[in-house]
């Protein structure tokens, strides 16, 4: 027997006794004193993204301040964790040439010039020292010969300006926050999902949250709120590289009190998603120099940006692809037609020290070695540039007093049309401190002003709703509406757009609104009902849904992300503005509020 | 092709193993699979899953009562391996299962504080400057970085089957070797001692957390590791030895060893000293506890193999 086998066999015996121990276990996800209801917090954070956690350490900096982050799934499961290529900051580790203001400039251009210029001149200033600071707290940065942090050079950016680890740099950030809010000690709520943010005539009351173990809905009152639940790009369901909790939860609870949704037709579409399943394939395939063929095996981006080609900003490099698939020069057919994507150039040991993430995911979703073969990949749905209104950068405030808002479900705005690859992340850290520091200093300075009655009315109002809804056992199922919710969005409100198919888009959303209103959960336990939690999130991406599509319809132009077949042209004289989507009645209004311009005036993009 | 999945279930006191059958669409994954199953036969089913790309550590459960991430392993390869259109699917072992394949982190997060999770860097480093590190230096801990923390190396953990009580997750060995060998970390002892205290030495070395690993993590390399760093740093060889016994204990546990333990008892394991000498030799299998069975005739052949190791000639 050898030694592996023996000590299975040994253990195999108190294998079974803790196999046989199982029990139910309410455990202690959640503060003692929020099930109880005694709690009050003083800066409650929604989401454990990078924009959560850095936001609560930022927050208990501040003594005597209650800090919780609530979260509807483990900690560590974001989409923060998945970002791969890399972190920007002019840090000029790498390239001494770089500096915020061309950080700042770059953004701006990126952004097709539909961003608040003095935000974007506070983010550059800011993620430049905080890649400092995150080496300072234990990242695992890939280095450079001199020791410090190397950075390497991304889409659309003028010089070398990510920071990076391996592909998997997101996952980097996001433990490493991790292991500072487990030596800070911060409170976590886990595994909760938050229902409704409770605020009335501008007061802000707290949060009502469920509970995934007990199916218990909490109320959690609190001074102030930092909402920072990431992006919406579910609502392309399979063609997106977002993760299943990218639904935009935050973004729908804080329309529903009147909190504008800003700029959400911007929808960034990554050029390399897998043609299966739309997971990303890392832009840092394409800054290690992976080119993009089409079937004749041409390097197609020279027709539409012949000096940067493959590194090109997303929304372009993203149409290109399209219009190559359009043209009948890409492979495969319908929602699997694809280009290549081409890695057999570069030096293998390249790969697997910088690329190995990309290599495996090649490798299982579609059974190709980048070594020998070229992968099939499409546009994908990868970042929502629109999000929650807020009004000033320099605190993250919203209208509502005492409701932030950071990360990627906020809209400050930083990316305006169109994100470039790394900004992310940044913007992420950047904005999640000021929050944070924000809303401990109002927390110190204000008693809490909310209403627990109304709290608690609004608890029963989702015990009704749970009870209601998963006790039907007919109607529509959960997954069926949302596969053609995701149908439509992609077909008609997708890389690009028209009035006619936004139009077809709206129509369908009504009618897969009202299969909703009857459809069925399918599961009444309270215990752990991830049916109940996918029903509130489908609810959730309907509605943006249609803001994106309301958004869409009403910017008669193309500009970054947003290319509308029928007004191909940026339209600055009636379009440098955000639009601003809100609730009226059971409908929309649609608003504008001018872009801030600063020194770089709009020009024509050119790359 | 049509196969089986037998899922175990969990809900409340309720315990039972469901059936489900369903077609094997080419590229389907095991968390495929589940959500197949989710959302066309029972929406009750349930587990968790975020990312689906391997990364977020979410869905890890056991195929077969091996712990595999559910998004990365393919139907078609498990049929394979197993050569059996018939899966047992089960929650991840040691967590307390929530419901069906959803496990409870919360008490893993709070031993992860134990030994003190973060860097404590030097202080010739600064939040506005930033560290420096060599591109070696940087290698050696960079692996333990890529935990993703999805428990798949503490399921089938056989000192943590035994006994979890007295002992971290693999993982969180993992996490404090990371902070051992980073070069900007100022005091590796301070992540070493709870190490100890919480079971560095009783470790069985039976290599199923490194072979379960889905990011290549070793687990068990990283405890051998970080025995070694207690002897370089010097730190209380008493306590040492106390877990080299506490280890042998656990052996025995298990009911065997008794030559192997004599040979050592020969060679006085109590002594600080020896420690190392004797860890080293089982490390590199010259004397293997659970293997000797060798007679005493060849006990002049160990005692050379002995002074080699603590010559550290192994
Ligand atoms: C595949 C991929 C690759 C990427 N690569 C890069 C890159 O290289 N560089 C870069 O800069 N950016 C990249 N990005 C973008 C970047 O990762 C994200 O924009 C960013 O991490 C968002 O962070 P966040 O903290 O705002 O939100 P997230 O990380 O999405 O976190 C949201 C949190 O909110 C929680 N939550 C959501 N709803 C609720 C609710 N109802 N109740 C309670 N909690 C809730 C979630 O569980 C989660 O913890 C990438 C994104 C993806 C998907
Ligand atoms: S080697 Fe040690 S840590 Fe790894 S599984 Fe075996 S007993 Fe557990
Ligand atoms: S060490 Fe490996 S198996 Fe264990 S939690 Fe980390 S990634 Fe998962
Ligand atoms: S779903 Fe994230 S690791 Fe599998």
């Amino acid at each position: 027997m050898s030694r592996r086998t023996f000590l299975k066999v040994g253990a195999a015996a108190g294998a079974a006794v803790v196999a046989g121990a199982y029990f139910a276990w309410p455990g202690s996800n959640i503060p003692e004193a929020v099930r109880s209801g005694s709690a009050l917090y003083d800066v409650l954070i929604i989401g454990s993204g990078g924009a959560g956690m850095r936001a609560a350490l930022e927050a208990s900096k501040q003594k005597g301040i209650k800090v919780a982050v609530m979260t509807k799934m483990a900690p560590t499961r974001s989409a923060t964790t998945m970002a791969q290529g890399g972190i920007n900051g002019a840090a000029r580790n790498t390239d001494t040439k770089d500096s915020p203001e061309i950080h700042a400039f770059d953004t701006v251009k990126g952004a097709d010039y539909l961003c608040d210029q003095d935000a974007v001149a506070y983010y550059t200033e800011e993620s430049a020292k905080m890649l400092f600071e995150l080496d300072y707290s234990g990242i695992a940065f890939n280095r450079q010969e001199d020791g410090r942090f190397h950075q390497r050079k991304m889409g659309g950016s003028s010089y070398a300006r990510a920071a990076y680890s391996a592909d998997i740099s997101g996952h980097a950030v996001l433990h490493t926050m991790f292991e500072q809010c487990l030596k800070e000690n911060i409170d976590f709520i886990s595994e909760c999902q938050l229902l409704e943010i409770v605020a009335m005539n501008g007061k802000l009351s707290g949060v009502v949250a469920v509970d995934m173990r007990s199916g218990e809905m909490l109320s959690v009152p609190a001074k102030t709120v930092i909402v920072a639940t990431g992006g919406y790009g579910r609502a392309y369901w399979v063609r997106t590289s977002n993760p299943y909790s990218s639904t935009g939860d935050g973004i729908a609870a804080c329309l529903n009190i009147g909190i504008p949704f800003k700029d959400p037709e911007m929808v960034q579409f990554h050029p390399t998603g897998l043609a299966s399943n739309g997971v990303l394939l890392s832009e840092s395939s394409r800054s290690e120099g992976a080119h993009l063929l089409n079937s004749s095996g041409e390097r197609f981006m020279a027709r539409y940006a012949p000096k940067a080609m493959e590194l090109g900003p997303r929304d372009l490099v993203c149409q290109s692809v399209e219009k190559e698939i359009l043209a009948g020069r890409g492979i495969g057919e319908g929602l699997k037609a694809a280009v290549y994507l081409d890695f057999r150039h570069i030096p293998k040991a390249i790969i697997q020290e910088r690329l190995f993430q990309v290599r495996q995911l090649a490798l299982q979703f579609e059974g190709v070695d980048i070594f020998d073969a070229p992968a099939p990949i499409r546009g994908t749905c990868h970042y929502s540039m629109g999000g929650i209104d807020v009004v000033d950068y320099k605190t993250c405030a919203t209208k509502i007093a005492g409701i932030y808002a950071a990360g990627e479900c906020s809209c400050i705005s930083v990316h305006g049309a169109n994100r470039l690859g790394a900004n992310s992340l940044s913007e992420v850290l950047v904005f999640g401190k000021t929050a944070g520091a924000a809303a401990a200093a109002y927390a110190k300075g204000a008693g809490y002003e909310g209403d627990k009655e109304k709290l608690k009315a609004a608890v029963a109002a989702w015990n009704r709703k749970f009870d209601e809804t998963t006790k039907r056992s007919q109607g529509a199922s959960v997954a069926m509406i949302r596969d053609k919710m995701a149908m439509t969005m992609w077909n008609n409100a997708g890389i690009f757009r028209n009035e006619k198919g936004l139009r077809q888009a709206m129509g369908d959303m009504q009618e897969l609104q009202a299969m909703y209103n009857t459809c069925q959960v399918g599961d009444s336990s309270r215990t752990c009902n991830t049916a109940f939690m996918n029903y509130i999130e489908l609810g959730n991406l309907l509605r943006l849904g249609k803001g994106i599509i309301y958004g869409g319809l009403a910017r008669k132009e193309s500009r970054g992300s947003h290319s509308r077949t029928d007004f191909p042209q940026r339209d600055d004289k009636n379009f440098l503005q955000h639009t601003l989507i809100s609730k009226e009645g059971d409908g929309f209004k649609t608003e504008y509020r001018p872009v801030m311009i600063g020194q770089y005036k709009p020009v024509e993009r050119k790359y | 092709m049509a196969i089986t999945l037998k899922i175990q279930r969990f809900l409340g006191e309720k315990k039972w193993e469901q059936e489900y059958r369903l077609e094997v669409e080419t590229g389907m994954t095991v968390l495929g699979a589940l959500i197949k199953i989710k959302e066309t036969m029972d929406p009750t089913l349930t587990f968790t899953a975020s990312c689906r790309s391997s990364i977020c550590g979410a869905c890890a459960v056991k195929v077969n009562d091996n712990a595999v991430l559910a998004c990365e392993t393919l139907l078609a390869d498990l049929l394979k391996r197993y050569a059996s259109d018939t899966l047992t699917i089960a929650p991840l072992g040691n967590f307390t299962v929530l419901r069906d394949l959803m496990v409870d982190w919360q008490p893993k997060y709070d031993r992860l504080k134990k030994i003190k999770p973060a860097l404590q860097p030097k202080t010739e480093f600064s939040a506005s400057e930033g560290c420096r590190q060599s591109k070696d230096e940087f290698k050696k801990y960079s692996k333990n970085s890529e935990c993703i923390l999805c428990g798949s190396c503490v399921s089938e953990c056989n000192k943590s089957n035994l006994n979890s009580k007295d002992f971290l997750d693999p993982f969180i060995f993992s996490k404090a070797a990371k902070f051992v060998a980073d070069s900007r970390d100022k005091d590796a002892v301070a992540h070493l001692e709870p190490a100890v205290k919480d079971g560095l030495w009783k470790c069985l070395n039976c290599q199923e957390c490194a072979a379960k690993c889905p990011k290549g993590l070793s687990p068990a390399e990283d405890i051998e590791k970080m025995r070694i760093a207690t002897f370089e740093k010097k730190m209380s060889s008493n306590e040492g030895s106390d877990h080299a016994m506490a280890f042998y204990d656990d052996v025995k546990e298990l009911g065997r060893l008794d030559e192997a333990k004599l040979a050592l008892k020969t060679e006085g394991l109590k002594s600080a000293l020896r420690v190392p000498v004797a860890y080293r030799l089982m490390r590199s299998g010259k004397l293997n506890p659970l293997e000797q069975a060798k007679p005493i005739g060849d006990i002049e052949k160990v005692r050379a193999i002995m002074k080699a190791a603590k010559e550290k000639k192994l």
